[in-house]
């Protein structure tokens, strides 16, 4: 377990090193040096500081939020929907959220910042499905169908907001739904990761109770949980951490799925390990995807872009390996 | 009485339950037969809190079940599942101390007592050796066994079971049935279960309900209620019980 959670902070530190103007170690030592004492370090440049604290510190820390949040997310709804398919997405957040951003991007134009619309309509879809599926009895088939006809009515309005787009604000648009982390500045940092960070603790407390939450809904009644209220908390905490991660980075898919099940794999199904393990292989994994992203090619490939195609393969090996029906 | 009903008339599609007047003797083992259909899971379903109920209708404990918060219910009943799939493959032990639910605030782990608890729990089924097992690899004998063992760590007085030897054979029927006898004898819990087969019901159970068209037929002590007559009225088969050795036999 502890080391584990030393994996995380091994690539951060490497991740540093990473972009299209490397740094050495030696470089980022002194340059992190310089910030607390700019007198004996007079020959690091103030453009280098720039670099790694207002660009690459940020958007480092960002990539540990975000893979944490959608890494444990996907985890927690797999407990809850008693199926290791399904994905930190499947109650909407995505296309609820590319909605919001589209009409942001479309008609409020530039100045006005997506995410706000993004986070607004990606909880917005949640709670669509959550109230639709009530009068079905919030059962998990329900939410589940709910949450594929929700994301299905958004996806159309989507593109009914494409159709009426200009081609410049369809070019940001694309740009966003591809995810990325690029962007990243501290004033979105302080706005988002306190909403991941109550989302994934809150996750994280319950992990415990996923257990029991993943057996079927009328045995955690008999076992003395009270199944609709925890699973509207296990909700929230999922729509939290997901809604906010994807309001400031765009779609970044497959995290969800392939983090849970390569942890499952090496380390058992019980959740009590199972979350807090795929917090910290999910920031290793973003991080790690993200400075491949910068260095792989002359040009920067968008991250969503990216995990997709390194993330679907890596899913068909590991389905391959389980051999097993499903762990 | 642990558990009893009054007056429960209950609708679910074409089924109904209706049941004037029941009460179930504390510290015995009672068991419940009938047709298909005749309504004895839905009776324990209600009588575990599964399903949702009329205010005053079924007593735990002298409680009115319809009034508990699902975790104080859970500390007074357990039930134990008929079916049961798993999606992922949790260790027995794991998968005991679920039953520990009850007792663990919202946002709390196990602890050493817990897993304590569950051990014994292990110990009581004889399969202590298991506890770190996955449980896909049970067999559905032993799959039964860990059920029951995860529904004693919840401490409840009352055990309901809903068919625990269906599709089990012999010797795993009787090691089931033998338990649920030690549990009731041994711990003074009050035992319900849900059976088909009259031979076992008869040589186990201290008391018996006959339930026909989601209502109950004849209840009472297995020697005194059971008669060629009920059976055929129940069950619409001709029916004869032998003595043998002492022990009642059902012949069709």
């Amino acid at each position: 377990m502890g080391l584990a959670f030393a994996l995380p902070v091994a690539v951060f530190i490497i991740s540093l090193n990473i972009g299209s103007y490397p740094i050495s170690p030696r470089t980022l030592i002194k340059v992190i040096l310089s910030v607390f004492s700019p007198s004996s370090y007079p020959d690091v440049p103030a453009a280098l500081r720039d670099i790694v604290f207002q660009i690459r510190l940020p958007r480092l820390l960002l990539a540990v939020a975000v893979g944490a949040s959608l890494s444990v997310s996907g985890a927690s709804l797999q407990a809850l929907f008693k199926n290791p398919l399904v994905n930190e997405y499947i109650l909407g957040i995505s296309s609820g959220s590319a909605f919001g951003a589209a009409v942001s991007l479309v008609f409020l134009g530039k100045g006005f910042p997506p995410q706000v619309a993004a986070f607004v309509f990606g909880i917005a879809a949640v709670i669509a499905v959550l109230i639709i599926a009530r009068s079905a009895g919030s059962h998990i088939v329900a939410l589940l169908l709910t949450g594929i006809i929700v994301s299905a009515f958004f996806s159309a309005l989507l593109a009914l907001v494409e159709f009426f787009a200009s081609p410049y604000a369809l070019q940001a648009l694309f740009y966003w739904l591809m995810g990325n982390l690029s962007l990243a500045t501290w004033r979105d940092l302080a706005l988002s990761v306190p909403l991941m960070a109550a989302g994934v603790i809150l996750l994280v407390l319950l992990r415990w109770r996923l257990n029991v939450l993943s057996m079927s809904d009328q045995e955690a009644k008999a076992l003395g949980v009270s199944v609709r209220r925890e699973k509207v908390l296990v909700i929230v905490g999922c729509t939290l951490a997901t809604a906010s991660a994807t309001a400031v980075t765009g779609i970044i898919g497959w995290i969800g799925l392939v983090v849970p099940h390569l942890v499952r794999m090496t380390a058992g199904v019980d959740n009590r390990r199972v979350v807090p393990l795929s917090a910290s292989l999910g920031a290793s994994f973003l991080l790690a995807a993200d400075a491949l992203t910068r260095s792989l090619a002359s040009f920067e490939i968008p991250l969503g872009i990216f995990t997709s195609l390194i993330g679907i393969p890596f899913f068909l090996f590991l389905l391959k390996r389980s051999r097993r029906v499903w762990l | 009485m642990s558990v009893s009903v009054r007056g429960l008339f209950l609708t679910r599609g074409d089924f109904q339950l209706k049941i004037e007047g029941l009460e179930f003797p504390s510290g015995k083992l009672t068991s419940i037969v009938g047709p298909n259909g005749a309504g004895k899971t839905t009776l324990l379903m209600c009588l575990g809190g599964l399903l949702a109920v009329p205010r005053n209708r079924v007593f735990v404990q002298g409680r009115d079940i319809a009034s508990l918060k699902d975790a104080e219910r859970a500390r007074l009943v357990a039930s134990v599942p008929q079916e049961h799939n798993p999606t992922f493959n949790y260790s027995v032990l794991d998968f005991v101390v679920m039953g520990r639910a009850a007792h663990l605030p919202l946002f709390s782990l196990p602890s050493g007592e817990d897993v304590r608890a569950a051990e014994e729990a292990l110990d009581f089924v004889r399969l202590r050796t298991f506890a770190l097992r996955p449980y896909f690899e049970l067999s559905s004998g032993e799959r039964r066994l860990i059920l029951i063992a995860r529904a004693l760590v919840q401490r409840a007085d009352i055990l309901l079971l809903d068919e625990p030897t269906t599709f089990l054979d012999p010797k795993h029927e009787m090691e089931i049935m033998e338990l649920a006898r030690r549990l009731a004898a041994e711990r003074g819990q009050t035992v319900l279960l849900t059976l088909h087969n009259l031979d076992m019901a008869v040589k186990y159970s201290d008391s018996m309900v006959f339930m026909k068209g989601g209502g109950v037929f004849a209840s009472g002590r297995p020697r005194e209620v059971l008669s060629d007559d009920l059976l055929e009225a129940v069950y619409e088969v001709k029916m004869r019980i032998v003595d043998f050795d002492g022990r009642k036999l059902i012949l069709r």
